[in-house]
């Protein structure tokens, strides 16, 4: 009797979430809970932003306060309200846009001239052992060499014009980005090259539509990742041999110890990487939603 | 006069280094409209012999010949479904079936359309035709790479245990449109299995191997016994049954254990 009873007791309680209808689950049970500090957790779209937002908002007002307590000299470190008032003043009244256009001008013509080359040479050097054999040394030499060690010789080669400026640029970017080029090509599964040829592709076509459809997710990241490392190479260029553009501009407040124009510059650097970064994310989720 | 053999392996052995993978020498003569079902143990080298006919492995030792023509690199003749199934990220469902016609010049669009939603529907995945790979279960990703060999319209299917991850059911109805297919469209086909049950259904004839190096170590003639046609009825018959204890016979042999 009594263990009849415990049973069917058991057996409505295993039931009752099974009949329980959807729409009676409440709202917030469904959405599925944030998990800050879960390995690989589930955050919403929502909290992240507000994540972000809180952290940078906590590190600039830790700067503004750090200067105000006179824990550190402003004349070192201009507090974030000085720099941003500096901004303004600069964008205003001392050309800073145009001179940020023409940094993120020379950034892009000399990546995209490093992209144009690297890809193809890149992709030849995973795909045929004997170019790989050939070019993998040199590369490997160049891409050891520090940008700022051949400034002297770039500028003996080609003076102080804009070709120095790319010339250092493409050299800082290009011969990791063939190195980055070959490896996405070589992590191509080997799968992937057998369904086309079985299915009757060609070895270019196999290349155009499968190898290097396969390899663009990670080329798209390898590629925001290097651009960010121009803008290293730009201020480099910049300094040593320019009349224009952010790394001039900074140099230049350095000779005065404006040191919350230098600061004004580099933030300006720092907004652009953003923005751009952001930007390539955008289009990377875009383009890639299958992933 | 018998009709020439249409498929022959003459005289093959398989080294990878010092591994022995196919043991000198393995022959084997396959008819025009064959269905050929090899089974043996895990790492005999049924796949190795497999990529072979598909010019994705060359022989150490002797050549395969489709129709006369020594077989050098992968085409559109020799369909393969892999062992791992795979299909392309990047392309939906339909995309990927399509694929397998990319490079048919002799197929009008308004017929390639007509031969995907085909195969899309004998697969059973046309709910699913504009979703993408990752987001579809395993074994529907394993009826993609099937329909995508199928479209793609070659006489001779390597199939490398292409029905592993499907349920029952769902396999059921393959195996029979499987064979329906290779009977009316006159295709030859190399299936590798583990499924005793699935071999003997299907076959024309079984090839058994033995542990690595694979040798062969029996050929037992289907067709003989069950004749071309296979149904359900046939499935559950005592003919079927005693033929299937007799291979899981030799099967057995061949993994060593006593019986
Ligand atoms: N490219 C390769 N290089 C070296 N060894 C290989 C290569 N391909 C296969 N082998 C080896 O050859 C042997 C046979 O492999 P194969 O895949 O042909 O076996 P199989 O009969 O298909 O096994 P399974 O039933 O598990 O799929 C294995 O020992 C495997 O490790
Ligand atoms: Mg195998």
């Amino acid at each position: 009797m009594t263990s009849k009873a415990t049973v069917s007791t058991a057996a409505m309680v295993k039931r009752e979430p099974a009949t329980t209808p959807d729409a009676n689950i409440p709202r917030a049970a469904r959405r599925s809970r944030n998990q800050f500090f879960a390995f690989r957790g589930t955050l919403s779209r929502r909290a992240q932003i507000l994540t972000s937002i809180c952290a940078s908002l906590f590190v600039i007002a830790a700067w503004e306060l750090s200067t105000r307590l006179g824990w550190i000299n402003s004349l070192f470190l201009p507090p974030p309200s000085v720099t941003v008032e500096t901004l303004w003043t600069m964008i205003t009244q001392k050309h800073l846009l145009w001179n940020a256009g023409v940094s993120t001008l020379r950034v892009w013509v000399a990546f995209a001239l490093s992209v144009v080359m690297a890809i193809p040479i890149g992709i030849a050097m995973s795909s045929f052992r004997g170019v790989g054999a050939a070019l993998e040394p040199i590369v490997d030499f160049i891409r050891y060499l520090p940008v700022p060690a051949l400034v002297p010789l770039s500028i003996i080669w080609f003076g102080v014009g804009e070709t120095t400026k790319i010339f250092l640029l493409w050299l800082g970017t290009f011969f990791q980005l063939v190195l980055l080029v070959a490896d996405d090509m070589r992590r191509v599964p080997q799968e992937y090259v057998e369904i086309a040829y079985t299915v009757g592709a060609r070895p270019f076509q196999m290349l155009k539509d499968v190898a290097f459809r396969a390899m663009l997710p990670n080329l798209f990241d390898n590629l925001r990742i290097t651009l960010g490392w121009c803008w290293t190479y730009l201020i480099i260029a910049e300094i040593v041999a320019a009349d224009n553009g952010l790394g001039f501009v900074i140099w230049a407040a350095r000779r005065y110890m404006n040191t919350s124009e230098v600061m004004a510059g580099v933030v300006t650097i720092g907004l652009i990487g953003l923005l751009t970064d952001q930007i390539l994310r955008l289009i990377h989720k875009r383009y890639f939603r299958y992933l | 006069m018998a009709p020439a053999p249409y498929l022959v392996f003459d005289g093959i052995a398989k080294y990878f280094g010092d591994l022995e993978v196919v043991a000198p020498t393995f022959d084997l003569a396959v008819k025009r409209n064959e269905f050929i079902v090899f089974l043996g143990p895990s790492g005999s080298g049924k796949t190795t012999l497999m990529r072979m006919v598909g010019g994705l492995e060359t022989p150490s030792t002797g050549e395969i010949r489709l129709d006369g023509q020594p077989i050098r690199e992968p085409d559109r003749d020799r369909g393969m479904v892999f062992q791992s199934y795979s299909s392309f990220p990047w392309l939906t469902v339909a995309e990927n079936v399509a694929y397998g016609m990319k490079y048919r010049l002799d197929l009008t669009p308004e017929r390639k359309e007509a031969r995907l939603a085909h195969y899309l529907q004998l697969v059973g995945l046309s709910d699913f035709a504009d979703s993408y790979p990752n987001k579809v279960s395993g074994g529907m990703r394993q009826r993609i790479a099937i329909a995508r060999t199928l479209a793609a319209g070659s006489d001779v299917l390597l199939m490398d245990e292409p029905f592993g991850a499907l349920d029952a059911q769902r396999r059921e109805d393959l195996q029979i449109e499987l064979r329906r297919i290779q009977q009316q469209d006159a295709k030859t086909i190399i299936f590798v299995t583990h499924d005793v049950d699935e071999a003997v259904f299907l076959a024309d004839r079984i090839i058994v191997f033995s542990k690595r190096p694979a040798r062969m170590l029996e050929e037992v003639d289907i067709a003989a016994a069950l004749g071309p046609d296979r149904t359900l009825e046939l499935r559950d018959s005592e003919r079927f049954f005693k033929l299937r204890t007799e291979v899981l016979k030799f099967v057995r042999a061949a993994a060593g254990h006593d019986n």
